[in-house]
């Protein structure tokens, strides 16, 4: 009997170890393992920072590739791997995989099946961010709007649910996350004219337990900024980057994107709540606050870019915040506690809006920006694609900095005097965009450490020969990690800005390095693949190829 | 083949010149001349469904292929292409009709000029 019931105990704490809990996705980034990396972001307050000093300043110069993985994908590497007992899950398009951290080894691929039309309504590249991990199970979005949960250790399939027809325009390319027990996920398809929401699964069956939509309906606060009849149907407002949440609060904060259509004349009003930032309940994704970055947005400024929560000082007093950087040029710091805005700066070059308001927490936009909306055909900076994008910024909460990639673009843009006819599952645009020549010289964006506070730059490293589309990742070591769409995996001195390490990988990166121990040692991780997004291969020109691959760091032995 | 063998190295590159200009000028003197209407047509389809990759009338493309140096004696892999779909091009053959990607067709081949 004692040894049965040791068996039993034995197969219980078995499936324990391989079971991945609650309290761990709060310990993520968060005082947990370093053994793991649990979560979008490395922490529901998705800072990106690792405590690991292992690899540092002095040791970089030893740090080596141990091993690398083909995926087997030509669309693009955006995602964040994650990392749970020694298994690196990470996904792409096209598939799922597990692997052995120790000795890079495949463990498991589950591939993600679409139909090839799907990429009509995936508007700027055919990816895939990441998986969630939660109680023993892998789970992930594809581009045709399904949602699957897979067994962790075998990558065969639990569930998967349709969360939304893609041919209306409605497709997945971003991770999933759990908080509070219920699975999220948020869409994409605010070039075709869908109506934005996150949904709320239980993860264990894969029950659809709410959506929050993201234009307000008839009866919903906000419903007075939209026209009359059923715009807000057609508004945008998608969900395309992961939310974070601040477990003590209860708050999932989830950003939104452009309006549908493009062209604001469609849709006169502030249009709540595209290009925002919602604050929700993740048990009943009940609204408690929300805040719009671009209200009557006209210029594709999608407010999806990462919301990093942390506690900083604020004119001398501790405050809980949420910070982000803007597609429309602008780097803010909220409340998180109540979504009022604390500061409001412009990061890259700004002409569409003299600055926010922090009186009324509303841009003022300039004589550009009227003449835009008159109809005039003018030069929009930032361009379209942002100041910055959806590359994930990094934050150091030691020396309180942020650190992204910036983008100094131009655009030349026109609202169409026609406005554009509704077609389920295609473009619903009513604008011209173009990009504006570049000046001989001028950087195409910068590496950058900002204050959260004023956007002052302690330095700005310029990207001359192209821009970033890398994620960043801040370590207690003092370094920086990000990445070139020539390939070549970079690590920063966080103080100087000064590029002192790089590897070459096997094509571009536009994905999102982690950090992590296994066995005592610490790793860092990236995937290499130009694409996911089109704007890495309009720059690049040909002159590197996709095909996408994983690559892991570590120190040499002295 | 026996042609070739008996050929120098110098008469074999004017054969295989000769041939391309043959073929050449084959496929353009195949092609039909393409009316106004139908290049017209092919615009209006290339603004709703292609220029946000492709780039409005064709110029500065989003990370798609440059129209504008499609070779003109590859019809039939244009055609393909866009029904089909390749790499990361999707296909277009359930949404477009074929007088549709014929229209598309003659608008690219011409350059959008009448």
């Amino acid at each position: 009997m004692r040894k049965l019931l040791g068996t039993i105990l034995l197969a219980a704490f078995g499936a324990l170890a391989h079971a991945q809990t609650q309290q761990e996705l709060l310990r993520d980034g968060n005082g947990g393992s370093t053994d793991n990396v649990l979560t979008y972001g490395m922490g529901y307050h998705q800072q990106r920072y690792s405590p690991l000093r292992q690899i540092s300043k002095s040791t970089v110069k030893r740090l080596v590739p141990v091993w690398s993985a083909s995926l087997a994908n030509e669309f693009g590497e955006q995602g964040q791997p994650l990392v749970y007992n020694g298994v690196l899950y990470t996904a792409n398009v096209k598939r799922v995989v597990a692997i052995d951290v120790a000795t890079g080894r495949q463990l498991w691929t589950t591939a993600l099946e679409w139909e090839p039309a799907v990429a009509r309504v995936v508007c700027c590249g055919l990816s895939n961010r990441g998986v969630a991990l939660y109680n023993g199970k892998v789970f992930v979005g594809s581009v045709d709007a399904h949602l699957r949960a897979l067994d962790a250790n075998t990558g065969k399939e639990v569930w998967k649910v349709k969360i939304a027809e893609w041919k209306e325009g409605y497709s997945i390319t971003s991770a999933p996350t759990v908080a509070n027990g219920v699975l999220m996920t948020g869409m994409t398809g605010g070039e075709y004219g869908v109506r934005g929401f996150v949904d709320g699964y239980d993860p264990d069956t894969g029950k659809h337990l709410w959506r929050r939509h993201t234009t307000a309906g008839p009866g919903e606060k906000g419903n007075e900024t939209w026209p009359a009849g059923d715009a807000y149907l057609r508004g945008g407002g998608s969900t395309w980057i992961t939310g974070s949440y601040d477990p003590e609060l209860d708050l999932v904060y989830w950003g939104t994107s452009n309006g549908g259509p493009w062209t604001a004349t469609a849709r006169p009003g502030d249009n709540l709540w595209i290009s925002s930032v919602i604050a929700f309940r993740p048990k009943t994704g009940e609204m408690v606050w929300h805040y719009q970055w671009t209200p009557a947005e006209t210029y594709d400024f999608d407010g999806n870019n990462e919301n990093v929560l942390a506690d900083i000082m604020v004119g001398g007093v501790k405050r809980k915040v949420l910070m982000h950087a803007d597609r429309n040029g602008f780097l803010y710091t909220l409340d998180r506690t109540n979504g009022k805005l604390i500061a409001a700066n412009p990061y890259v070059n700004v002409n569409w809006a003299e600055r926010i308001d922090l009186a009324t927490a509303r841009p003022v936009e300039t004589e550009v920006a009227k003449r835009l909306r008159a109809g005039e055909k003018v030069e929009v900076r930032p361009r379209w694609t942002g100041g910055k994008n959806w590359m994930p910024m990094a934050f150091n909460p030691d020396t309180g900095r942020l650190y992204f990639a910036m983008l100094e673009e131009t655009s030349v843009y026109q609202l169409n005097k026609e406005l554009p006819v509704y077609k389920a599952g295609e473009r619903y645009m009513g604008v011209e965009n173009t990009t504006a020549p570049r000046k001989p010289g001028e950087p195409w964006g910068y590496f950058g450490a900002l204050d959260p506070l004023t956007a002052k730059p302690k330095w700005k490293l310029p990207l001359t020969d192209l821009p970033s589309w890398s994620g960043m990742l801040a370590t207690a070591g003092g370094l920086v990690f990000s990445g070139r769409p020539t390939g070549e995996f970079v690590a920063i001195d966080e103080d100087t800005g000064n590029i002192v390490w790089q590897f070459k990988t096997g094509s571009g990166i536009n994905a999102q390095p982690i950090t992590y121990t296994h066995k005592g040692r610490q790793y860092v991780t990236v995937l290499s693949g130009l694409g996911g997004g089109t704007s890495a291969k309009r720059e690049t020109e040909g002159k590197v190829l996709p095909g996408g691959s994983v690559w892991t760091f570590a120190l040499m032995p002295e | 083949m026996g042609f070739f063998v008996v050929c120098g190295v110098t008469d074999l590159k004017k054969t295989i010149l000769a041939g391309s200009l043959f073929a050449f000028a084959h496929a353009a003197s195949a092609q039909e001349p393409f009316k106004p209407e139908q290049i017209r047509s092919g615009s209006e389809t290339y603004a709703r469904h292609c220029a946000a990759c492709h780039g409005p009338r064709m110029a500065n493309p989003e990370g798609a292929s440059d129209l504008r140096k499609f070779p003109r004696d590859q019809r039939e892999r244009f055609l393909a292409s866009v029904s089909k779909g390749k790499n990361a091009m999707p296909p277009w053959g359930d949404l477009l009709k074929p007088d549709e990607i014929d229209a598309l067709w003659a608008y690219v081949a011409t350059g959008g000029k009448n």
